[in-house]
């Protein structure tokens, strides 16, 4: 070891010795807080721990939970399959629509319309399915 | 069951008598943390306040570090604390200094107060005191208060490496752990720290 490891580590015993004795000088109302702060981290600790276990022991319930959520889900937003679009009481369905204005025989049919010939052939055609039945 | 049952273990029935293997290991591992932390609590704030130079700021940021080594490390093994502490520590300290920076500047925009409301004036606590103090107490106080002076003067790295060296004893390893660098920069930053006091201080060791 050198002169200069011996001189350097005189001076560190030095210092150490005087940041020691300064720390020794705290006084008395901050080592009570550091105690408070200490009690707080240890009481921090064990709630951790107890919350851990909580949240262990709540697992299956909180599953449970979270299954019925999502059936219920899936039940909500799923259709019937095979099943068309409904049309409202009293309206075309879309596509029946699309077809009365694409087909030019239904257009004509729609400039000539006689209104009560067609209530005429639907009464006759009612109590006809009636008189069927 | 009371907040700090764990503190009273020591006075209750052994835990192993009630067959409870975990409760008993949580009461020792309990014991072996309020143990590291009343070890290092004075030594954590004289490098907090060497930092801060603010006694409250000094035992918010103690008092952050604890907490959060208990809540997110206390189920390290007990060799792994004090590096991971002093790192917490270091932290925190970075970020109130970093907060105070911010604060600063704001202050700066605004009207000049004449006094900081939180330093206020205690003619009792300034007075000298009237005991007569030995020669020896004396010296202390004055090497005391010059090493703290120049602690201060010091880079915060050169003075962080400087305080966690020699006043917590940490090696080279652990302190570059707790500085979030490589061993090389310990080095690097403890040897300029002790350069620097030396030219200070040295006709006061020497």
């Amino acid at each position: 070891m050198s002169p200069v490891d011996e001189d350097l580590t005189q001076f560190e015993r030095n210092a150490r010795a005087i940041l020691e004795e300064s720390a020794r000088r705290i006084d008395g109302r901050t080592r009570s807080r550091l105690n408070q702060a200490r009690h707080a981290a240890l009481a921090a600790a064990g709630t951790r721990r107890r919350a851990w276990w909580a949240g262990f022991t709540l697992m299956p319930a909180a599953g449970a939970v979270a299954a019925a959520l999502l059936v219920a889900v899936v039940l909500w937003h799923r259709e019937p399959a095979g099943t068309e679009p409904l049309a409202l009481d009293g309206q075309h369905p879309a596509v029946e629509d699309m077809e009365l204005l694409t087909d030019n025989d239904s257009i004509d049919l729609m400039e000539e319309w006689d209104g009560s010939f067609y209530e005429w052939a639907a009464a006759q055609s009612d109590g006809g399915a009636e008189s069927n039945s | 069951m009371p907040e700090f049952a764990t503190l009273a273990s020591p006075y209750s029935m052994p835990a192993a008598l009630h067959g409870d293997v975990t409760d008993s290991e949580e009461q020792t591992q309990t014991r072996a943390l309020n143990q590291f932390l009343a070890g290092v609590e004075l030594k954590a704030f004289k490098i907090a306040q060497a930092a801060l130079r603010h006694e409250d700021d000094s035992l918010d940021a103690v008092q952050d570090a604890m907490l959060q080594l208990a809540r997110a490390y206390s189920k390290r093994p007990p060799e792994e604390w004090k590096p991971l502490f002093y790192r917490i520590l270091e932290n925190r300290i970075r970020d109130m200094q970093r907060r105070r920076t911010v604060r600063g500047r704001i202050m700066a925009w605004l009207p000049v107060r004449g006094e900081d409301d939180d330093e206020e004036f205690d003619p009792v606590a300034q007075a000298p005191s009237l005991e007569p103090q030995p020669v020896r107490r004396l010296e202390l106080d004055e090497a005391v208060g010059a090493l703290e002076q120049a602690l201060g003067r010091l880079p915060r790295r050169q003075q962080q490496a400087f305080l966690l060296r020699t006043l917590e004893g940490l090696d080279v390893a652990e302190t570059a752990h707790a500085m979030g660098c490589s061993e090389g920069s310990v080095k690097t930053h403890y040897f300029r720290a002790v350069q620097a006091l030396r030219a200070q201080l040295g006709e006061l060791y020497t």
